[in-house]
């Protein structure tokens, strides 16, 4: 069964929308601001990665119809908050706290700590603080898993939705660039931003008068690449293929279909990869793309890869 | 069709597998002990419930959590008689704090650690060639979580056999700020105690075997899951009630039909009051009937880890009869008065229900109901 993204939202540099996703990025992209999306109420102590995920499943639920900030408050949320689940995609999500805290133990001793690092320093904080802020009670799970962890939130959202554990997920895909992450990652620089998908089954956006923007197909997860398009283009042919990350320009795979890679010049995307590969999937089927689109995360030096197949909204497979 | 409980494995400051572990708790054996892993300078609180496992003592290494991990999926096929190659059986792990002690040990002492070990999936492919690895960061309702959607996975023909695990090392950050919390460091964990003081952690890992029909351990009827979507670290009494009432629904029993509770009990004033009082609304006339008990006096606070592990403890419970009990408490608070609390020795009779709770930071609430095998 194919599910329905009902909603996207980014928080990106440069406030790049899901089209920008497919081109290259703009040289200085400014960094995201969220108090001048989200306004300075409730962003403070929250850290960096919070406060993009906070931006990204703010604009997804709106596109989404599931969030109206016009409303009394008790009203925003148009459907039962616990229809609802969260599940986000984040590796380096909270790493500058612990290794603040950690520093600040080591040299001046734990009175020095302040207590609203506290829930900063448990992984979780991303996931239930979008909870928090939408009233969100359905499920709420946190993926730390790697290369592929974009792709396995979206599969994980997906099982919640058919096994009936929810109606609605939002999908957050999430990771922070600072100085520590550069370090642990060895990489000049990392994305800074979020990317955010709202699922639903397909009838149950028809029958609420939503359009989807894209389908989520078949998820398989392998211990490489190479196995991982055997198995889904045994089901489909794509003809674009989103590559992971760290790919390159290597042509044994898929030789004639398009190739976009949406990490490209972003820095890191890791975690986020999977859902900005959503997003951007949603983004080549608003410009009049042909599907299926192949997303792909994780390449063979990783763990596994993990892939899924995008569909143009309402078409099916 | 049922999900049964093929193969369980465990390990915490008490045991370093599932029978030690239970046959401590049963004797009230359990204890924390001076920080070893950690400077103790630089923390008004010393006692920790760890797994002392270091190869120089006091000099701590990266890499432990998954050490443990990789030891109790061991321990858990081989007792459900799996060969050590996972190839694509999913195993889904739940962890408070991944690998972040070796984050801080990289920081600040410069140990090597490359970033692909954060997660646990590098390891149990080398280790048991697993390839479909998941690792949930769902603070200290972790393992219950896997083991929600590990059994989605089941019931939906996407698996006939699933792994599923929790793990957690401590880390300086988390146990720094709990001691920067607590106006007076806990000498002990007293859950349900006019007199507890907080909570102390630990380390520990616990793994099951989940499969379709087949185990002797005992049957999952379900796990609840959801969110209070309240407050970043305080629990929520109506997220918990419904939490509560999900499981029970899900398995299609009543409170009346539970035997024995593991609370998840972590001695902290807020968690213990809040617990006792959701048990109380949902259980209601049968609140005095079932036997109630928790593991964290005895094993410390084992985060993403504590759901697995008191699962195991209610299977081994509902097999045998005898349940652990809670120690160090004295003087029991209000809010449980009138329940058959297990308190200071173990208990025995026979039991066939039994429910695991969970709940973490963030109001990320589990709950799991187990049968005993027939």
């Amino acid at each position: 069964m194919n599910l329905a993204i009902t909603g996207v939202g980014l928080a990106l540099p440069g406030d790049a929308s899901i089209t920008d996703l497919l081109g290259p990025v703009m040289a200085r992209a400014c960094a995201v601001d969220p108090a001048s999306r989200l306004g300075r109420k409730g962003l403070r102590f929250k850290d960096r990665a919070t406060q993009l995920g906070l931006c990204a499943a703010d604009e997804a639920l709106r596109a989404a119809g599931l969030w109206n900030p016009d409303l009394a408050p008790d009203e925003r949320l148009t459907v039962p908050g616990e229809s609802v689940a969260v599940v986000v995609s984040s590796n380096l999500g909270n790493i500058d706290t612990v290794c603040r805290v950690a520093q600040t133990i080591g040299e001046e001793g734990s009175r020095s700590l302040s207590p609203m690092d506290t829930p900063n320093a448990s992984s979780n904080i991303l996931a239930s603080d979008v909870a928090i802020r939408f009233g969100l009670r359905g499920p709420n799970l946190m993926v730390c898993n790697g290369a592929t962890s974009g792709l396995d939130a979206v599969h994980w959202a997906s099982t919640m939705l058919r096994s009936g554990r929810a109606e609605y997920v939002v999908v957050l895909g999430v990771e922070p660039d600072n100085e520590m992450v550069r370090q642990l990652t060895d990489t000049g620089r990392v994305l800074d931003g979020a990317a955010a998908v709202v699922l639903e089954v397909p009838e149950h956006a028809k029958s609420r008068g939503v359009t989807a923007c894209a389908e989520v197909g078949r998820y398989v997860r392998t211990a490489g690449m190479a196995e991982c398009v055997d198995r889904l283009t045994s089901v489909d042919t794509p003809h674009v293929w989103f590559t992971p990350e760290g790919t390159g320009k290597r042509p044994e795979a898929l030789a004639g279909t398009m190739r976009l890679d949406i990490a490209g010049r972003r820095g890191l995307c890791y975690g986020a990869l999977g859902v900005l590969q959503c997003a951007a999937a949603a983004g080549w089927f608003a410009q009049g793309g042909d599907g299926p689109v192949l997303a792909l995360a994780g390449n063979d030096s990783d763990d596994a890869t993990a892939g899924v197949l995008l569909y143009a909204g309402a078409t099916g497979d | 069709m049922s999900l049964r409980i093929a193969g369980i494995g465990a390990m915490a400051s008490v045991g370093h597998d599932a029978a030690e572990v239970f046959e401590n708790l049963c004797a009230g054996r359990g204890a924390p002990n001076v920080l070893r892993g950690f400077d103790r300078s630089w923390f008004t609180a010393d006692q920790l419930f760890e797994i002392d496992d270091r190869p120089v003592p006091g000099a701590d290494v990266p890499g432990r959590a998954t050490a443990f991990l990789l030891d109790v999926v061991g321990q858990a096929l081989a007792d459900a008689g799996l060969p050590a190659q996972l190839d694509d059986i999913p195993v889904l792990v739940g962890t408070g704090l991944r690998e972040l002690r070796s984050v801080e040990l990289w920081w600040r002492e410069s140990a090597k650690f490359p970033v692909d070990r954060l997660h646990f999936g590098t390891a149990l492919r080398e280790r048991f060639g697993a390839v479909d690895t998941h690792t949930f960061a769902n603070a200290c309702s972790a393992s219950l979580y896997a083991l929600a959607l590990g059994a989605d996975l089941i019931r939906m023909d996407e698996a006939d056999t699933v792994i599923v695990a929790g793990v957690d090392s401590v880390t300086t950050s988390m146990y720094g700020l709990a001691d920067r919390f607590q106006p007076s460091p806990p000498d002990r964990v007293r859950p349900f105690d006019r007199n507890r003081k907080g909570t102390i952690l630990g380390d520990g890992a616990a793994a099951v075997v989940l499969r379709r029909d087949t185990g002797r351990h005992g049957v999952l009827r379900s796990v609840g899951i959801n969110c209070d979507a309240r407050h970043p670290t305080a629990p929520d009494r109506n997220g918990i009630t419904s939490a509560m009432r999900l499981a029970h629904e899900l398995a299609g029993v009543r409170p009346r039909d539970i035997d024995l509770v593991l609370l998840h009990g972590t001695g902290t004033p807020l968690n213990d009051e809040v617990e006792a009082r959701a048990f109380g609304e949902v259980f209601g006339a049968d609140a005095g009937r079932p036997l109630l008990t928790g593991i964290k006096s005895m094993t410390g606070h084992t985060s993403g880890s504590a759901g697995v592990l008191s699962l195991i403890v209610a299977l081994r419970a509902l097999a045998t009869g005898t349940v652990p009990p809670i120690t160090a408490v004295d003087d029991p608070i209000d809010e449980v008065a009138g329940y058959r609390m297990v308190l200071g020795t173990a208990a025995s009779e026979p039991l066939s229900m039994a429910q695991v709770n969970g709940f973490g930071f963030g109001g990320v609430n589990a709950v799991a109901v187990v049968e005993a095998a027939r």
